[in-house]
């Protein structure tokens, strides 16, 4: 992790030293007449198995519709993708298009030199997102301007173990609908099965913020507003206090915070929060061993919950015309019926284009012979941009919160001063007004 | 009572039988890992209940794994003979002639070992960029291609070389690369052979720099084809183990090889 964060340091002291800026606008071109190559920065294609495959597939789609144009596919795992990107540009290579996770938005647009896509594509970029789930476009917005196109995400739903709530003399298809009725059946699960009850995968190595974000949002916080830190403040730090009188009561797992998946996978988990991306994997562990069941994710009470996206959107750096146009064409059509169809059966993410459900063209059969999806195309209605963090230390400022939230959890002090002590502490850090 | 039934002796063997088997176990597990299906994977126990070879064909066909092993075994040789070729020259020079500055020079080649690769990773891959070596071998083995550690081992090993038999040779008329070929070389198997072992496994084991320089997956090498199979959605345990397990394969292949002499060396030339 130090590493890390010294690799993004050297990076960014690079590109400032280097005099790198973001170039004034140019006027995208109304087509690609010659060919051209664009490059596309990924980190579905670091992996072995279906989200690298659906995303050549995609690729060749969409070489082969666009004859002009040759998409070159770097590939690089999700947490260092962002310090590819950065150093190809420190190193005068050309960036076209590249997918960044939503941590990444505002240093992507302040710092970086993302393209507005309103400056270059307006009135194709209104028709483009008309048909996007509500919020779809906020997503990537910054501003009140579009740097990053939703790409592959999901919310956080509630994995059950169908299994062990049998065990607990709960039924499996009344899973808990309010952080009351987690705290009940987590409590029946550990006392009655010695299993583990219930663990959010907020938390450990894994980028777990977009859990921890839909949980304060939910309770009608916020982890800042503006340049002004807000995660410790009281309905943020009451949602936090809810997960610790969770813990103290024996329902929340006190397991490896690295290590959730793997616990639930295993058998030994009854209710997980995270991504709906994670389920055919989940699937096939559970194979032969015990039955799995989706929930929406948990509300306090009567207010609504406010599911966050995970995953990631699609940002273009191109200077030149041609390849913008080759760029935003890519991008309208990773993100275009066709596209979904793709990455929502073969790799498990969302569709941000909801008609698509409908369409037997598209994933019509395919949703009705999965119908467990459906907890989670139910929140998309409700969904609520996961809030990045701005200035140059922002990934610092996200870890430190992080981490604090995790203490006030697991550890033994007043989790309200914990996320104080943390707040005070990373708003310094913050850029200043 | 004899040496052999000494209480102590046999409580010190206790020990280190402990101890191997806390060394091997992790070992033990990958390997059976590796033969598990995918719903058996979390199971416990000691055996897989139906042992598979699917997590190797699943391997096999998600990357081209054999290309990946071959890229990172010329990664490794290129490396570790290029860090000993050069090793054995800057010591050589270093021992055989006293000249201004001499202990000076070997002061910095000491402080450079001290610097982090990641200080000199940007600069590095910008000039890779320029030199058009993105994406390549030799781009991986350039920058590695001196090593602090292999010149300061062998010039230790050198500095402890009779230097009257060097005088010998020179007023037989041999040249300085005559004596370092063929009085000093010959005397210095030892060490060359642990420098060599320990710059391959340095090399086959780098991450930072091939992830990086690297862009394809058929250019990969493996400690970056590992990665493959873990990501923020969870890790493919079972094509992972059986990765690793080929991963490992070679590494233990030169250790059978060489084990007696990889044994000798490291008692002999102090590295423990």
């Amino acid at each position: 992790m130090i590493r890390r964060h010294f690799l993004a340091l050297a990076l960014t002291t690079g590109l400032m030293a280097g005099g790198f800026a973001p170039a004034a606008q140019a006027q995208m071109a109304p087509s690609v007449d010659q060919p051209v190559t664009i490059t596309f920065y990924n980190y579905n294609l670091a992996s072995a198995g279906i989200g690298r495959e659906a995303t050549l597939d995609l690729i060749a789609r969409f070489e082969a519709a666009n004859p002009n144009i040759k998409v070159e596919p770097i590939a690089a795992p999700s947490n260092e993708v962002l310090s590819r990107v950065q150093a190809d540009m420190v190193a005068g290579l050309d960036v076209d298009v590249a997918q960044l996770v939503f941590r990444d938005l505002i240093y992507a647009a302040e710092q970086l030199g993302a393209q507005p896509l309103e400056d270059l594509a307006g009135e194709e970029l209104a028709a483009h997102a008309a048909g996007f789930v509500p919020n779809g476009l906020a997503l990537g917005a910054v501003d009140g301007k579009t740097y990053g196109l939703a790409y592959v995400f999901s919310t956080p739903v509630m994995f059950i173990n169908r299994d062990l709530f049998r065990a607990a003399g709960l039924d499996p298809d009344q899973p808990p609908r309010t952080w009351d009725e987690v705290k009940a059946a987590g409590m029946a699960i550990a006392q009655k099965t010695g299993k583990h009850g219930f663990f959010p995968g907020a938390y450990g190595p894994t980028d777990g913020t977009f859990v921890y974000q839909a949980i304060v949002i939910s309770n009608g916080g916020k982890v800042r507003e503006g340049n002004r830190l807000t995660f410790a403040d009281k309905d943020q730090a009451d949602a936090v206090a809810m997960l610790r009188d969770l813990m103290d009561s024996g329902a929340h797992a006190r397991i490896d915070v690295g290590a959730h998946l793997d616990t639930f996978q295993s058998g030994n988990l009854g209710m997980f929060l995270y991504t709906s991306a994670i389920l055919n994997r989940v699937e096939t562990a559970a194979a032969g061993k015990f039955e799995v069941g989706l929930a929406p994710m948990p509300s306090f009470g009567d207010k609504p919950t406010a599911p966050t996206n995970s995953g990631s959107a699609i940002f273009m750096f191109s200077q030149d015309p041609v390849k913008q146009r080759a760029a935003w064409e890519l991008m309208k059509f990773l993100t275009s019926d066709e596209a979904y169809s793709i990455i929502t059966s073969k790799i498990g993410y969302l569709p941000l284009r909801l008609s698509t459900l409908d369409d037997p063209r598209y994933l019509k059969d395919w949703y009705a012979a999965n119908p467990k999806y459906k907890a989670n195309v139910e929140q998309l209605s409700r969904l609520t941009a996961n809030v990045a963090f701005p200035g140059p230390n922002y990934r610092q400022v996200e870890n430190m919160m992080k981490d604090a939230m995790t203490e006030a959890v697991f550890g033994s002090g007043d989790p309200r001063v914990v996320l104080k002590t943390a707040q005070d502490t990373a708003q310094p850090l913050m850029p200043q007004d | 009572m004899t040496n052999r039934t000494n209480p102590g002796r046999i409580a010190a063997h206790g020990v280190m039988v402990a101890l191997s088997f806390l060394a091997i176990f992790p070992v033990y597990w990958m390997i059976q890992t590796s033969f598990r299906s995918e719903n058996e994977i979390f199971s416990g126990g000691l055996f897989p209940a139906a042992p598979t070879l699917k997590n190797y064909a699943d391997v096999l066909a998600a990357m081209p794994m054999l290309r990946i092993l071959a890229n990172t075994a010329l990664m490794a040789g290129a490396t570790t003979l290029a860090q000993v070729a050069t090793g054995l020259l800057a010591a050589w020079a270093l021992v055989r002639w006293r000249f201004p500055g001499g202990a000076l020079a070997r002061s910095l080649i000491a402080l450079s070992w001290l610097v982090p690769f990641q200080v000199v990773m940007i600069p590095n891959y910008v000039l890779a960029s320029r030199l058009g070596l993105l994406d390549t071998v030799a781009g991986l083995v350039i920058p590695n291609a001196a090593a602090a550690f292999s010149v300061l081992v062998l010039y230790n090993a050198m500095r402890g070389f009779p230097r009257e038999v060097v005088e010998a040779a020179r007023m037989d008329g041999a040249g300085s690369l005559r004596i370092l070929a063929e009085v000093v070389l010959p005397n210095l198997r030892a060490p060359l052979a642990s420098v060599s072992i320990l710059c391959f496994i340095s090399a086959w084991n780098e991450y930072f720099w091939p992830l990086l320089l690297i862009r394809r997956m058929e250019n990969s090498v493996v400690q970056i084809g590992l990665q493959f199979f873990m990501t923020q959605e969870g890790n493919d345990w079972g094509p992972l183990m059986a990765a690793a397990t080929l991963a490992s394969l070679p590494i233990l292949a030169l250790y059978l090889v060489l084990q007696r002499q990889v044994v000798d060396s490291f008692m002999k030339s102090g590295i423990r």
